[in-house]
């Protein structure tokens, strides 16, 4: 069993010419493959990432996203006094009342312009949002036109450097701070004072409200309470429950990962066929000799299958490779969510699981590829084998 | 024997390498075209005779901020401005539905025969829908998705607004570019209390073309420094603010199709090089025999650029099917599918196992995708609700056919090369 392996391996690499174009084709597939699966992963990684599990939000019923909600500030007053909300050291109940306005701005590379998610906070805000960090300068001041800028959106925007302004709603806005989501969804959004972004943008109402359960308390109950209140015509819902469910934009790569895939691989194995063909058929001397030498035909059948295999496996590794470098290449990167309208930034996450995914992929294609010729090499004549030229 | 047969013959005298190489071309081709097809159904703002005249007017802070009512007598009172009428668009779930499956906007009906002129709706059924406050007149594609005959009542949830609207099918419009959306009276936006006095966007036609530079400019002049400031722009600019927001995912779009491409090229060529090498002894022969050196590069060529078109024919001719008559392509699967079978059981009568068990496998497949199409015959669906129509336009077929045609001359160049140094007596010595 051992020289028919290492002979069809070592004839992957003999006939380079050959075997070369189809490794590079499925190469091409597996980069493909992985980068975007990549692509879905880190936007399910970046939604199932945010939120704090203590917490529920409150948003209007019927909206499906934060931004096309509403609640009133009637609305609001009567949530704090719900029983099942914690309260500070100093009695305050941990309630933050948010407002959500997309703000059209410039991109930084003058590519024209992309909605940015802009989330006015109580100053409780922060402390219901622990995965928050302040990376440089400070927070905002309340009261004041002021904003702090997750990270990575800094790159991306004009006028998000430290001490830059910029005008919207009329107002100038100074970026005092910039922060790091953890690799959140609040990577994706800039932050201001709630009641200064409701006056500057003529806001009656705010669009969501976050609370935190109290110990003990049942989040059950505290959705039961706010649903069942009919002055409220409200929705409650964990906010690691809210944020894991907008993958909408997830499912688009996903699909077109899974799509471009299949369809890419069934023109793979055509091409990996056609060289297996081509390469039995040249070695069709090379076969016989080996069966006189006394392999059996399955051990030609396996040879020949783990050739193919090793041909595309080949093409795999080459193809993570090259996911890999483009992944490092982009880093982060920014498609419009389906869910708020605006800017989403996220990671290109390329995990083991993925790897090994494109791998077994490309393994696939291989013996998919290479069965038939190699039925047809262990099938061949002997005596015929040997005399063909 | 003809020049023509002789090309022919060499294509075909290895069946089934002929057969791999069409397919996996095919396979590619395919895939160039519904990436490009997708592409443009994300990039390219449709346009209608009227939108060279319109402006869309929306809150400077963005899209999705809302103006004021009290804007439109100032529009109106711009010189060179023709009509204005409120565009807000409603986000309004079809009774029943789960998702938002096309738009709604409320509009101002008097206004629309001026700002769409390619809005075509009978002056019975138009009528009807100025004088109800309370219907809406819906696109013909909508319309015979879902059904809607004149006079049918629906209601409408909206996302946005905290209202559900009920509404009668006053009439069904077509001619514009968009023929899926549904309109209805802002005035019953604003009773249902959703509104609040406010409008999603100002649609403003103006006179003449001369005049839409001034006229956008002084509705943004008009604005400044209010508490509501505007940003007016024409009807393509404002489509593409938005392609611009989709980010990157064009550019990846554009980087997978290069990959494709790039893919295709590897895959011809490599059994282009197959072919020639295996007959580098005829080659010899014929240079032997007086052949000239471009005839034998004109038969590479031909052969080669025969096997692209070929799968050109199937890869670009099974995406138009797919995506312009999905029921018929489904049929078309169907088919081979049923021919994939028969084949196995022929080939299971020949005692050939393993064939006949991977033909039935392949019938299977292609089995439960033409099911699968049948009963997802919509783009909406195959698409799983992210596009709602994939257009092949002559252009996209023409980019393919012209990458195919590419594919057939570069494929040919490496061998071509190997054929043009070939020396005879080497030609003739060679093994394989």
């Amino acid at each position: 069993m051992a020289l028919p392996v290492t002979y069809n391996v070592r004839n992957v690499f003999v006939r380079w010419r050959t075997t070369g174009f189809t490794v590079l084709g499925v190469t091409l597939v597996v980069a493909v493959y992985v980068l975007l699966q990549s692509m879905a992963a880190g936007i399910q990684q970046s939604s199932g990432n945010t939120g704090d599990p203590r917490n529920i939000m409150i948003v209007r019923k019927g909206s499906t996203a934060e931004s096309s909600s509403q609640v009133t500030r009637e609305q609001f007053r009567l949530l704090p006094y719900l029983p099942e909300i914690a309260r500070d050291a100093q009695d305050r109940p941990l309630v933050s009342a948010d407002v959500i306005v997309l703000i059209s701005l410039p991109r930084r590379d003058g590519n024209g312009e992309a909605n940015v998610v802009m989330r006015g906070i109580s100053p409780i805000g922060m402390e219901l949002r622990p995965q928050v960090k302040l990376a440089q300068g400070r927070w905002f001041t309340p009261g004041k036109r002021e904003l702090v800028v997750s990270s990575r959106m800094g790159g991306r925007f004009a006028n998000f450097g430290l001490g830059q302004s910029f005008r919207t709603g009329g107002k100038e806005l100074t970026v005092v701070g910039w922060f790091d989501g953890g690799g959140s969804a609040f990577d994706s959004e800039i932050w201001m004072d709630t009641d200064e972004a409701r006056s500057i943008f003529d806001r009656e109402n705010y669009s969501s409200v976050l609370v935190r359960l109290a110990d003990g308390a049942s989040a059950a109950s505290l959705t039961n309470h706010v649903e069942t209140d009919k002055r409220l015509g409200l929705r409650a819902e964990p906010e690691v429950a809210y944020y894991a469910a907008q993958t909408k934009s997830a499912s688009l790569f996903v699909f077109l990962g899974n799509f471009l895939a299949v369809a890419m691989s069934i023109g793979a194995v055509f091409a990996a066929m056609n060289t297996m063909y081509a390469s039995v058929g040249a070695r069709t001397r090379e076969i016989g000799t080996l069966r006189v030498l006394g392999y059996r035909r399955r051990a030609i059948l396996f040879g020949f299958i783990i050739e193919g295999a090793f041909l595309s496996l080949i093409g795999g590794v080459l193809g993570c490779v090259a996911a890999w470098a483009l992944h490092l290449h982009f880093g982060t990167t920014a498609t419009m969510s389906f869910e708020s309208f605006s800017e989403m930034m996220f990671r290109f996450r390329i995990t083991p699981a993925l790897v090994i995914k494109g791998l077994i992929f490309s393994v696939i294609v291989g013996v998919m590829g290479s069965l038939l010729p190699a039925v047809r090499a262990s099938r061949l004549p002997v005596i015929a084998a040997l005399k063909s030229v | 024997m003809t020049t023509g047969t002789f090309i022919l013959k060499n294509a075909f005298r290895n069946k089934r390498r002929a057969t791999l190489s069409i397919m996996s071309v095919a396979v590619s081709l395919f895939l160039l075209v519904t990436l490009q097809v997708a592409l443009r159904e994300m990039t390219v703002p449709p346009e209608d005779v009227g939108s060279a005249l319109r402006v869309i007017v929306r809150s400077k802070v963005s899209i999705a901020n809302l103006l004021p009512a009290r804007q439109r007598p100032i529009i109106e009172r711009i010189p060179g401005v023709e009509a204005v009428s409120p565009f807000s668009w409603f986000g309004g779930k079809f009774k029943g539905d789960e998702e938002m499956m096309f738009a709604q906007f409320a509009v101002d009906p008097k206004q629309m025969p001026i700002l769409s002129p390619d809005f075509h709706v009978t002056p019975a059924e138009y009528q009807s829908w100025v004088s109800n406050r309370n219907s809406a007149i819906v696109g013909r594609l909508t319309a015979e998705k879902r059904g809607l005959k004149l006079g049918d009542r629906f209601t409408l949830s909206s996302i946005i607004y905290p209202c559900t609207l009920e509404l009668t099918v006053a009439g069904i419009y077509a001619g514009t570019t968009d023929d899926r959306n549904m309109l209805f009276h802002h005035k019953y936006l604003d009773e249902a209390g959703g509104a609040d006095g406010q409008v999603g966007t100002w649609w403003v036609k103006v006179r003449s073309i001369d005049e839409m530079q001034r006229v956008t400019d002084a509705i943004n002049k008009t604005f400044e420094n209010t508490s509501a400031e505007v940003r007016a722009e024409t009807e393509r600019a404002f489509a593409l603010s938005f392609i611009s927001m989709m980010g990157d995912i064009t550019v990846f779009i554009g980087w997978i199709c290069f990959a494709v491409g790039l893919a295709l090229l590897f895959v011809t060529a490599s059994t282009m090089s197959m072919a020639i090498r295996e007959r580098m002894r005829e080659l010899a022969i014929l240079k032997a025999v007086g052949f000239r050196l471009r005839e034998l590069l004109g038969f590479i060529l031909a052969e080669s650029f025969g096997l692209a078109a070929m799968g050109a024919l199937v890869g670009i001719g099974g995406a138009w099917l797919l995506y312009t008559h999905t029921r018929t392509a489904s049929y078309a699967i169907g088919f081979v599918s049923v021919g994939l079978l028969l084949w196995a059981v022929l080939l299971g009568w020949r005692r050939h196992f393993l064939a006949a068990a991977l033909a039935l496998l392949g019938g299977g497949f292609f089995g439960n995708i033409a099911f699968y199409v049948f009963t997802n015959d919509t783009i909406y669906k195959l698409t799983q609700g992210f596009l709602l129509t994939l257009d092949v336009t002559p252009k996209i077929i023409g980019i393919a056919a012209t990458v195919a045609a590419a594919l057939g001359i570069l494929a040919c160049v490496a061998p071509a090369w190997t054929v043009a140094r070939l020396s005879v007596v080497k030609g003739l010595k060679t093994l394989d």
